[in-house]
């Protein structure tokens, strides 16, 4: 069996609403293998940005288990996550969130140099992830220069930069056009390829059904049987669930 | 993270937004312009103090008469004969200036009280001086009648000749010293006055020594243009008989308050119904520091609070950039920076802001300081001043950045990149 990178039990989240209790995860529990490439996927309110910020150890559940390669995340404390997010967590943002006034290879050095390198010794490693991306020729200009997807590849050349266990993507494609989108995507399947563990974040069946596993969400809870029924092997045409796109 | 990488995340902040940082740091510009400036008005201060009080000795001592209507009420009369030893005083003939000091008193004091190491009598009036290459006669030039050791008191040097002897003194004779200043007015040089016949109040004087130039006052006269003669001779041709005498003494500092005592005991017995203000230049000098001090200290603080508030100019822009750069700091959250890199990256920030308006208000001030004297304020640049201005801007830096950089570094990812 492989070895496991996510392992999370009856994970609840609740938020104060007013008087209310508005839960939002409701006994999720997840398990993503090494080398996955796994898309999950829920309408908006579905609970699957806070499942990604709990994956990505940005928030704390309020019960049950979430182990992330060999970290008991239920049990840390901040400073350890923040650790554990540059040392594990490679971050793909929908909006990129790149730093403006950093140039290409400023951005893509940021995780190395957080996590104690050396300009010196950060950059030939950063170069090599920025041409593996295509944009060896973009080093040195700053975000703005760049299209949107030429600017998601950089976040995607930051994310690989610590070659981490997991590489957590929210909404990928979700600001750039078809075209675009696709070339990301092509990206994501080369990196899986290459035996990343991939988990992406998406609303859109379509995006998500490049991925090799589909765990659908909806209103808190994992909907049953879903990863069963698409797979890539039957790449879908027509959404098989209803899907509220309405986003 | 490194240190060093830390600082290079923060130039490249900087420099992008080099206009921001010019407004940042004005009011530690002004600030640190002020405490320098400050410290050198204050220095100027207590520079102005010292010369004021260069040729007296901290241990001088300075007898006065006090208030006349008592003296010539009660009338203790003059002082016996010459000589008479044994302060029995007390005479009974009366005069209009009943208690005025005599050179037999200072020998009385200089014989009884050891703590004493030199002793004058002095009196001062103005007169008209002519001769040398004068046009005319100067009227109200000062004319100090003393005694030999007034010389050593008032640390008083000679340039050529010799000051006021005893043997001039005892025979009243015909002998001036001249300040620098009036010597060479009248002579052209001090060597050249020397041996030549001055005219004091219409009677012809030789002069007997230059003094060397001082360029302040002593006993509120202007040395460098007075004339100064034994006071026997002073007090027989120019001295009008009610003129009230001096007597300056010196003595170890830490003897004056003897002396004092000692003095007053001394003085009451010769002359139990007048009253004699005694005071030491030591005590002088001190009140004249400490108010050199207090402005001193009053200027200070007016830096103090300019300091204060450059520094809450700096907290407020902190603030706003932070509110600006929140995506930045999620961003760097996300990525795993720790809290504490976060805090020191907006201190660091901050102090570097602080730092250059620290530098650029140092050397305003330099720059300024020469235009000061216009003003007629005094000056003195000093290294400390500089200093003081870049540790305060530091300390402002830190104080005042910590609070918005706790802040930063408080936020949470999620809400800081709002997912």
């Amino acid at each position: 069996m492989k070895k496991a990178i996510i392992e999370m039990r009856d994970i609840c989240k609740s938020y104060k609403l007013g008087e209310e209790d508005l839960h939002v995860l409701k006994k999720v529990s997840v398990d993503v293998f090494e080398g996955e490439f796994v898309a999950i996927l829920g309408p908006s309110g579905s609970g699957k940005s806070t499942l990604m910020n709990i994956i990505g150890c940005m928030d704390n559940c309020d019960s049950g288990q979430y182990k992330l390669v060999d970290v008991k995340v239920h049990e840390s404390k901040e400073s350890q996550l923040s650790k554990v997010r540059n040392e594990k967590i490679g971050f793909i943002f929908q909006k990129y969130q790149l730093i403006k006034k950093y140039t290409v290879i400023q951005n893509v050095m940021l995780p190395l140099l957080v996590r104690g390198m050396s300009r010196k010794q950060a950059e030939p490693i950063c170069a090599e992830k920025i041409k593996s991306v295509g944009l060896g020729d973009r080093m040195y200009h700053i975000p703005s220069e760049l299209s949107g997807g030429q600017q998601q590849r950089v976040a995607i050349a930051r994310a690989i930069v610590t070659e981490p266990s997991l590489l957590l993507a929210d909404e990928p494609t979700g600001a750039l056009d078809t075209k675009t989108g696709k070339e990301v995507l092509q990206i994501f399947q080369e990196l899986s390829a290459q035996g990343n563990t991939i988990v992406m974040i998406t609303h859109d069946l379509q995006i998500a059904s490049h991925a090799h596993r589909i765990i659908k969400i909806v209103d808190g809870e994992i909907a049953p049987n879903v990863a069963d029924e698409i797979t890539p092997a039957n790449h879908i045409e027509a959404p098989a669930i209803q899907i509220d796109e309405t986003k | 993270m490194r240190i060093s990488e830390i600082i290079y995340l923060v130039m490249v902040n900087i420099t992008q937004n080099k206009f921001k940082v010019i407004l940042t740091s004005l009011g530690i510009i002004v600030g640190a312009a002020t405490i320098v400036m400050v410290i050198a008005i204050g220095q100027g201060g207590q520079k102005d103090v010292e010369e004021q009080f260069k040729n007296l000795n901290a241990g001088t001592i300075e007898v006065k008469n006090g208030s006349s209507t008592m003296t010539m009420m009660m009338n203790s009369g003059a002082r016996p004969s010459a000589g008479s030893s044994g302060p029995s005083g007390g005479g009974s003939s009366a005069s209009l200036a009943s208690t005025q000091l005599s050179q037999e008193d200072v020998e009385e004091l200089e014989f009884f009280i050891s703590g004493i190491q030199a002793i004058a009598l002095a009196a001062t009036t103005t007169a008209t001086v002519n001769g040398g290459d004068l046009d005319d006669e100067l009227s109200g030039v000062d004319i100090v009648g003393t005694m030999p050791e007034y010389a050593p008191i008032s640390n008083l040097e000679m340039a050529v000749g010799e000051f006021i002897t005893d043997d001039m003194l005892d025979n009243k004779s015909g002998y001036v010293i001249l300040g620098n200043t009036l010597a060479i007015d009248m002579f052209g040089s001090e060597i050249a006055a020397y041996d030549q016949d001055v005219m004091v109040d219409g009677r012809q004087y030789n002069v007997a020594g230059v003094l060397q130039r001082v360029g302040s006052v002593v006993n509120d006269v202007t040395v460098d243009d007075a004339v100064y003669m034994p006071y026997s001779t002073a007090n027989k041709y120019i001295f009008m008989p009610n003129i009230t005498p001096q007597i300056i003494a010196l003595a170890e500092v830490a003897d004056v308050e003897t002396v004092i005592a000692q003095m007053e005991v001394l003085l009451r017995e010769l002359y139990p119904a007048a009253n004699f203000q005694i005071s030491d230049a030591g005590s002088q000098i001190q009140a004249a520091q400490s108010s050199a001090n207090t402005l001193s200290m009053l200027l200070m603080s007016v830096a103090i609070i300019v300091f204060i508030v450059g520094g809450i100019g700096i907290m407020n822009v902190l603030f706003v950039s932070i509110q600006e750069r929140t995506q930045e700091i999620g961003v760097l959250k996300a990525l795993g920076t720790s809290k504490f890199d976060i805090l020191l990256q907006f201190l660091i920030e901050a102090n570097i802001i602080s730092i250059f308006g620290g530098v650029i208000g140092v050397g305003l001030s330099y720059a300024l300081m020469p235009l000061m004297t216009y003003t007629g304020i005094r000056v003195e640049p000093s290294i400390e001043g500089g200093i003081l201005a870049l540790v305060f801007a530091v300390v402002t830096g830190t104080v005042f950045g910590f609070y918005p950089a706790y802040k930063a570094a408080s936020l949470r990812p999620i809400e800081a990149l709002n997912l």
